[in-house]
């Protein structure tokens, strides 16, 4: 009896391991995702920095769970990101309704050929340096470049690749952030993509349009690049001009970072930024700068590394060029400074 | 009949369970993967059209990259590897290598080495796509935070190159280029019943 209960197992493990092998031939699904939460204090003992997500004072506060899933079947790809918490829902896209969750990427792709593909749907913005997942960020509190700028495209573009260092994409777009365009497709986007050298890749991008309810036609031109000097030092750049058409406003600035890696687990990396408003008479506020105004920020956090997790310690100094923060007595001043321990993990 | 029976488990154990070959290191501490094989009545030429069929077979997962004299090829390749559970996967890196064959009447050697890992992330579109251009050796010790994730990639490094090993030594083992099969399509006849 015994050996006959032996004998099935093994053949049951025979079985796993044949259907195990076929499975491998096929593009399976992707699934990946992850969580994030976070605990800020702000040294005025009151929000002050006007980072996107990161927000809640003295608090343990939670970012989002996001999952992601992709499947690949021949030429044709789909890609579907859902998220769930402040970070993916009212942190990054005006609410719609009551809904609980953000839809980060829905889009389906085909490639026509090795070097001409096409893609449609709603996708991660191709402009700046930052995103919304805490995952590809090296500093947890987020840039004024990030903030301001698009986080979500829905549209259609096509991608061409010239050779292995020049590709091109072209692209119909609508608003920034909606799912949903009320003055039909308004924006025109573009992605020049150069890789020089080994290491170094630079993106340079347009995406003009009017907007639902602006002044004008709004252009934002938008330089990230990002080269790995060597094995353990990584420097990045983003730099960005936002124009509104009309006197409407606008913002311009740049974020360099500078990373080194002491060990695969222990990183540390500083970020400065100088951010401005445009247009003192008609602009509009922009992350408490005022218009006419600037600010600059100094951002040094580490990545500390096991497995999937990242603890990540964050210390933060702005500074403005007017009165833009507030003091703990609530009494206007120029300066601020945060700091944050966030847990990221990945999957 | 009971031992019949239990040698019979233990080979099916044993072969499905079979060990892959270790990574050695090599004489400058580098993890490598060497073979010596034998065809004592093959001549190099014969060797060398074979080796060039399997290079054309593998097509863009290895890179032929110079040729260091007239008996010694090199190429480069890279392995992908995966976090599997069921039926769902994801990319967590990827691991380059150097691939270097040399020929000889009678014989070929070939070696696996300069194996570097590059971490992969999620992009901004949700696609894995690499967090860096330059690996890291994969000889390397990470520290203890990260060795149970490392050791992961030596063991998926090893099982992926044992594979490409097995394939390599069966294409030179063919005397001429394999022809795929065409599996015959049953075809029901309803004229005869």
């Amino acid at each position: 009896m015994k050996l006959k209960s032996a004998l099935t197992i093994a053949a049951l493990s025979l079985a796993s391991v044949s259907y195990a092998q076929e499975a491998a031939k096929v593009a399976p699904l992707e699934i990946s995702g992850s969580v994030d939460t976070y605990f800020k204090y702000d040294f005025a003992k009151v929000p002050n920095i006007a980072t996107s997500f990161a927000s809640d004072q003295n608090s343990i506060s939670i970012g989002m769970i996001d999952l992601a899933l992709k499947k690949t079947t021949g030429k044709a790809s789909f890609v579907g990101e859902l998220s769930f918490g402040p970070r993916g829902q009212a942190g990054s896209l005006v609410p719609q309704g009551a809904e609980s969750f953000h839809i980060q990427n829905l889009y389906a792709s085909y490639a026509f050929t090795d070097k001409f593909s096409m893609t449609a749907g709603f996708m991660g913005t191709f402009i700046g340096y930052e995103v919304i997942s805490p995952v590809a960020n090296f500093n947890y509190s987020t840039s004024y470049l990030f903030s301001a700028g698009p986080f979500q495209n829905a549209g259609i573009k096509g991608s061409y690749a010239f050779t292995d260092k020049v590709s091109l994409m072209v692209g119909l777009f609508d608003d920034w952030n909606v799912y949903t365009d009320v003055n039909g497709v308004s924006h025109i986007g573009a992605q020049l993509t150069v890789s020089p050298v080994e290491g170094w890749t630079a993106y340079l991008n347009v995406l003009s349009g009017k907007s639902a309810g602006a002044v004008g036609v709004g252009t934002i031109m938008d330089l990230t690049t990002s080269y790995q000097v060597t094995e353990k030092v990584k420097i990045g750049l983003n730099a960005a001009d936002y124009t509104i058409g009309n006197s409407g406003g606008g913002y311009s600035g740049a974020a360099l970072y500078l990373q080194n890696a002491f060990s695969p687990a222990v990183s540390l990396g500083v970020r400065g930024e100088y951010f401005s408003t445009k247009d003192k008479v008609n602009g509009a506020a922009n992350l408490n700068v005022v218009p006419g105004e600037s600010v600059t920020a100094v951002t040094l956090s580490a990545n500390i590394k096991s497995g999937g997790l990242t603890f990540i310690p964050e210390v933060r100094f702005d500074n403005g060029s007017a009165d833009m923060f507030a003091k703990s007595n609530l009494l206007p001043t120029k300066s601020a400074s945060q700091f944050s321990l966030a847990l990221v993990y990945a999957f | 009949m009971k031992t019949f029976f239990l040698t019979a488990l233990l080979l099916i154990t044993v072969t499905v369970f079979a060990q892959d070959k270790p990574l050695s290191l090599d004489e400058s501490g580098k993890l490598i993967f060497y073979e010596v094989v034998d065809l004592k009545t093959v001549p190099r030429d014969s060797l060398r059209q074979r080796l060039d069929i399997f290079l054309k077979a593998e097509g863009k997962a290895l890179k032929v990259k110079s040729k260091a004299s007239d008996s010694i090829l090199q190429a480069a390749g890279k392995t992908i590897i995966r976090k599997t559970a069921l039926v769902l996967s994801r990319p967590s890196g990827e691991v380059l290598y150097n691939f270097y064959a040399e020929l000889r009447a009678g014989k070929y050697r070939f070696w696996l080495t300069d194996f570097n890992f590059i971490p992969y992330e999620r992009d901004r579109y949700g696609n894995f796509i690499p967090a860096t251009s330059i690996g890291v050796p994969l000889e390397r010790k990470p520290g203890k935070l990260n060795a149970g994730e490392w050791d992961a990639y030596v063991k998926a490094t090893t099982k992926d190159v044992n594979a490409f090993a097995a394939r390599f030594k069966t294409a030179m083992q063919q005397s001429s280029p394999l022809q795929p099969v065409l599996k015959a399509v049953p075809v029901i006849s309803t004229k005869k019943w």
